[in-house]
């Protein structure tokens, strides 16, 4: 069953996400920050990193790690679902070599003006350790004739 | 940034003093628009097919629209303070680049605490942002807390929320962060 099948069924809440494995690389995180337009350079200085930040590497900047906790959750729900809101903290960084695992479950789920709204409740682990936690509210249509979340009236959107 | 590291719930509080009055010129900047910054740049696909590249999104929305955006792409919602950064470099040398949040930058100055990290950063979506599309933001400052001991020396929490809005007022989205700014004690 996909996952998408699985948001059909009654037996939604509170089951795990399939999990998302990204093996981190300095590219990557350069990637994400540059493109973010984030020059700070405990993104992309690793002796700056170490030696003026303390930290192990260069790390992942909030806005490649919102990318990623985005694309993770839209490639579960179909490309159509909208992101309404993000939340996240980042509790320890994540840096080149680390294997990024990315899990979740859904929360909650109401239906209002022809969408469903989901309240998803993601992790980041690197092995035992919890890099970020996040909460996201997503809006997808409902099955048959529901309303798009792209096109329906931003009135009733409340994200 | 440098003050979105990590850690950031080791930062408890050890002791919170009696409720304190804020400085006038900070309590005055409560719930008001305090700094407003841009347009800098002009949305573009190119540049945000390089942040999907980055975060391995192939989400067709972004790459070539559909249906649900009249088959027009959008800019990938998690990427909206991106169109609202100074660039880092201008061809007029007097031109000194603005700070990304030159709001938590003022408090930090206000109350001397040099050193500053996000403990959590919410972000809220409203209309997407297409080609074409300049947009500009508002930093508004939500509160400031007391001061108090952190285990790296005296400090304080504040939120900030910033509006991004397109050209014609439309609300692109918020961004709310969550600071813990602090300053290091001498140890003994």
């Amino acid at each position: 069953m996909s996952f998408e099948e699985t948001l059909e069924s009654s037996r939604t809440l509170n089951e795990l996400l399939p999990e998302l494995k990204i093996q981190l690389t300095k590219r990557m995180i350069i990637m994400g920050a540059v493109s973010s337009r984030d020059w700070q350079p405990i993104h992309h200085d690793t002796e700056y990193a170490r030696e003026q930040a303390a930290l192990p590497d260069i790390i992942m900047n909030n806005y490649s790690q919102a990318g990623w906790i985005s694309r993770y959750v839209t490639d579960l729900l179909g490309a159509n679902s909208r992101l309404g809101r993000l939340k996240f903290s980042m509790l320890s960084p994540l840096c080149p070599g680390d294997e990024a695992v990315f899990s979740g479950r859904v929360k909650s789920c109401e239906q209002s003006s022809g969408m469903r709204w989901l309240e998803l409740l993601i992790n980041i682990h690197v092995g035992e350790r919890l890099a970020t936690k996040a909460a996201l509210r997503v809006a997808v249509a409902e099955s048959g004739d529901g309303s798009s979340p792209w096109q329906c009236d931003p009135a009733q959107r409340k994200p | 940034m440098d003050w979105l590291t990590f850690g950031l719930e080791r930062f408890v509080i050890v002791c919170i003093k009696d409720q304190q009055e804020l400085p006038s010129i900070v309590s005055d900047w409560i719930g008001t628009a305090v700094v407003k910054i841009g347009p800098f740049l002009t949305a573009e696909q190119g540049l945000w097919l390089n942040y999907c590249a980055a975060v391995e999104d192939a989400n067709p929305l972004y790459w070539r629209g559909s249906e649900e955006t009249n088959f027009e792409p959008i800019a990938p919602p998690a990427m909206l303070p991106s169109w609202v950064i100074d660039h880092h470099w201008n061809p007029n040398p007097t031109h000194k680049p603005l700070r990304t949040l030159e709001l938590h930058f003022m408090l930090k100055d206000e109350f001397d605490l040099p050193f500053g990290v996000v403990t959590e950063v919410e972000l809220e979506f409203h209309r997407p942002v297409k080609a074409g599309d300049q947009l500009r933001a508002e930093q508004v400052l939500v509160d400031v807390g007391d001061e108090y001991q952190t285990r790296m020396g005296l400090g304080r929490r504040w939120t900030i929320a910033v509006h991004y809005y397109h050209a014609d007022d439309a609300l692109a989205g918020i961004q709310t962060l969550r600071f813990v700014s602090y300053r290091k004690e001498i140890s003994s």
